[in-house]
């Protein structure tokens, strides 16, 4: 993996890290603009969630035969997106893979975002929210529901611990470093901080304990998307009733996980400053990965629609032609080609490993996922295993309606808002770690 | 070619004829049912409507009559209903087995009126070269009678079920009803097993006895639902009788939910489910509290080191 020169490393010294790193967290520049932009879109789509509360269901677009839709396939995607976490900063960091550094936190700040919302957003798929403590108290073992909430908050856990544990470092910098930020953070820094001066003991007892979260997250993140493909795959429908579909979500989690990494990668490059971190080479290999998981991803497809594809049972056989060349066709083959095909096809030349192709690449793989999401959860829902006559259009054709809509851009918004103030607070870039890999001494006051 | 298609199609014949006479003689016939007769005369009226009906509920497996153009089935072809060989059945025999079907045969006992099956069985008989038409057997004529009822007594020593039909003269006479089929059945999870037996005829004293099987589970008590009732209630009517009896075995009702499966209740949740998701909570949740334990002692390790 580490066919690349070096990076020039002479120029970078321990005080230019912390203060190229340090300076975004002071200036704020343009910042209150956006928290306030995503604050007016939450609150207005908070009153959308609270006419479906009020309401009820009623007011979405989902009825008997559409009991899953918008929100699920949102559920679906945000947990996708969340498992880039463990991708990036457990699985190639167990791997001992340098490149990785810079971004790491990004990928740990999106998991924990993304996951945290993930849950909100079945929340707002019940009609009763207040019933959710059922699920624990009167909730069956054999259900995959039960098991969901337990690796969503096992994974929002972990995901939090390995957020802040590799910050340790940072943070007590931060301490130090940060004069002039209001009380409640050098509160927050300092309590974080766990009294960090980096002596080797501390090093090694903070470094044996990340190493415990990165194994042990890889089963949680595995299981996580596995337990949601299980929502789906333990009932007997057609297009669902498959065995493959653990791995075939958690190889599109990848693909959708990377995307959401490279986007917010290049933004944060960008009004950051962070040139010199997020260079061209991590762009470079992500873009690599990217093909590796796409790759990944195509052959699942191929196996998930090859395969019923060749035997053609009756109900498959609808499915197939519906989703192949029927109602879903424009949704599923721009889904499968702008958000898997043409990207690995362009991806292999390296001009389009640069920054802004692979944004804008990445951008279409991540608007593929989602629409991959909507195909997998939508069309199987409209073909009921009973023929009912007789029923309400809109029980035939579903459409989101505006408050789905609203509700759906408000766990957008929220999951933002998340990522906005982690990387406001928090330094965007491990600072310690980046002055370790380039062989730089430094102290940290007590 | 040609030499092997009639070798074939003879076995199958020969197959056919073999197994349709095996067949045949699986059929019994109650004595009590043969007895009956066509009540309706052979007038050309009652004959086309007979071969109307015949045309849409028996043409399609048995082909017209006399021509042996029936649905080659297997194993069992229907009978060419035209054919001397049918024909020579009694009436009653006729009309028990449409009432009764079997095997592929299907039952018509409430799909055809009892008038259409007569027409039916009149136009049948428009075939018949001998016109042994109506070779008098004795038929049961009752006497006028209303207020008909069915009485039980129940026998539970041997297990015997007598019901006895009987009405009520015009006189204020109560007399037995003879020759009646009666249907005697028992009430199952879904429907009624049927405990008749194949000749529930009432006889001279308006009786039919029953033997109740010996193997027929009850609940925990042994009671049964009895239900009793006249076959074909173009006699009288509907009428039936039901009768709660501890004939049956006592036996214990086992509930499929109170075992463990991966339906039901979480109390009967499968041993290696519960271990898996119990286990992998415990093991993932002990390790992030060891971790949390091991942050706590970051501060002191700074100390000591000092």
């Amino acid at each position: 993996m580490n066919d690349l020169p070096k990076q020039k490393e002479t120029t970078l010294s321990f005080e230019k890290i912390k203060e190229d790193i340090l300076r975004p967290m002071q200036n704020h520049k343009g910042l209150e603009l956006w928290i306030a932009f995503l604050i007016t879109v939450i609150s207005v789509c908070a009153w959308a969630y609270y006419v479906q509360l009020r309401d009820g269901l009623g007011v979405t677009g989902m009825r008997d035969y559409v009991s899953w839709g918008l929100y699920i396939a949102n559920f679906v995607f945000f947990v996708a997106v969340s498992l880039v976490g463990m991708l990036i900063s457990s699985i190639l960091g167990l791997l001992r893979i340098e490149w990785i550094t810079p971004i790491s936190r990004i990928a740990e700040i999106i998991a924990v975002a993304f996951v945290a919302v993930a849950g909100l957003v079945i929340i707002m798929d019940m009609g009763r929210p207040d019933r959710v403590v059922n699920v624990l108290i009167h909730g069956r073992f054999q259900s995959p529901i039960l098991w969901d909430i337990t690796v969503v908050t096992t994974y929002l856990v972990i995901s939090v611990l390995l957020l802040i544990l590799p910050m340790i470092p940072d943070l007590a910098i931060c301490k130090n470093e940060l004069k002039k930020t209001s009380p409640v953070l050098k509160k927050l820094y300092n309590i974080l901080s766990f009294g960090y001066i980096n002596t080797p003991s501390q090093h090694k007892h903070l470094h044996k304990m990340i190493r415990t979260l990165m194994v042990i997250i890889v089963p949680v993140g595995l299981a996580i998307h596995t337990v949601t493909s299980w929502l789906f795959a333990a009932t007997l429908r057609n297009g669902w009733d498959t065995t493959i579909f653990g791995p075939y979500f958690v190889a599109g989690a990848f693909v959708a996980g990377s995307a959401a990494l490279v986007v917010a990668m290049y933004f944060f490059r960008v009004s950051y400053k962070l040139q010199d971190y997020i260079t061209d080479l991590q762009f470079d290999k992500m873009g690599k990965l990217m093909v590796a998981v796409c790759l990944v991803y195509l052959y699942f497809n191929l196996n998930e629609f090859l395969v019923p594809g060749y035997k053609m049972k009756t109900g498959d056989d609808i499915h197939l032609k519906e989703l192949f060349t029927g109602h879903w066709a424009i949704m599923f083959w721009s889904s499968q080609l702008l958000g898997n095909i043409i990207p690995v096809m362009l991806l292999v030349t390296k001009k389009f490993r640069k920054p802004l192709p692979l944004m804008i690449i990445s951008l279409f793989i991540l608007a593929g996922a989602w629409i991959k999401r909507y195909v997998i959860v939508i069309p199987t829902l409209l073909h009921p295993h009973l023929p009912i006559q007789n029923v309400p259009d809109n029980f035939v054709h579903y459409y989101p309606s505006a408050i789905e809509i609203s509700v759906t851009v408000l766990s957008f918004a929220l999951a933002l808002l998340i990522i906005t103030v982690l990387s406001k607070i928090f330094p965007i870039v491990p600072i310690c770690e980046t002055a370790d890999n380039n062989g730089i001494d430094y102290k940290i006051d007590a | 070619m040609k030499n092997a298609i009639k070798i074939i199609a003879c076995l199958f014949l020969v197959f056919t004829f073999t197994t349709a006479v095996v067949k045949a003689e699986e059929w019994s016939v109650p004595a009590s049912a043969k007895k009956k007769q066509n009540p309706y005369e052979a007038s050309t009226k009652n004959i086309s409507s007979g071969k109307k009906i015949y045309n849409i509920n028996c043409k399609s497996c048995h082909g017209d009559a006399t021509l042996g153009n029936m649905l080659p089935l297997q194993p069992v072809a229907p009978s060419d209903l035209g054919s001397q060989a049918f024909l020579i059945q009694t009436d009653g025999e006729i009309y028990y087995k449409v009432n009764k079907g079997n095997g592929a045969m299907p039952t018509f006992e409430k799909t055809l009126s009892d008038e259409d099956k007569w027409m039916v069985i009149t136009y049948l008989r428009s075939f018949d070269q001998n016109k042994k038409a109506s070779k008098k057997i004795a038929e049961v004529i009752n006497p006028e009678v209303n207020d008909v009822r069915i009485l039980l007594d129940i026998n539970k020593e041997d297990k015997r079920i007598i019901a006895n039909l009987s009405g009520l003269t015009k006189k204020g006479d109560r007399v037995a009803l003879q020759g009646i089929e009666l249907s005697i059945k028992v009430k199952r999870s879904f429907g009624y097993l049927d405990i008749s037996g194949d000749d529930a005829y009432t006889n001279e004293k308006g009786e039919v006895n029953v033997q109740f099987p010996e193997d027929l589970p009850g609940d925990r008590e042994g009671h049964v639902d009895l239900l009793v009732k006249v076959t074909d209630d173009a006699y009288y009517g509907e009428v039936n009788v039901d009768r709660i009896a501890s004939l049956g075995l006592p036996t214990d009702p086992v509930n499929p939910l109170d075992e463990r499966a991966m339906w039901g209740t979480r109390a009967n949740a499968p041993i290696w489910i519960v271990l898996s998701y119990v286990g992998g909570v415990i093991s993932i949740w002990g390790v992030i509290f060891l971790v949390l334990f091991q942050l706590m002692k970051l501060p002191k390790l700074a100390k000591t080191e000092e």
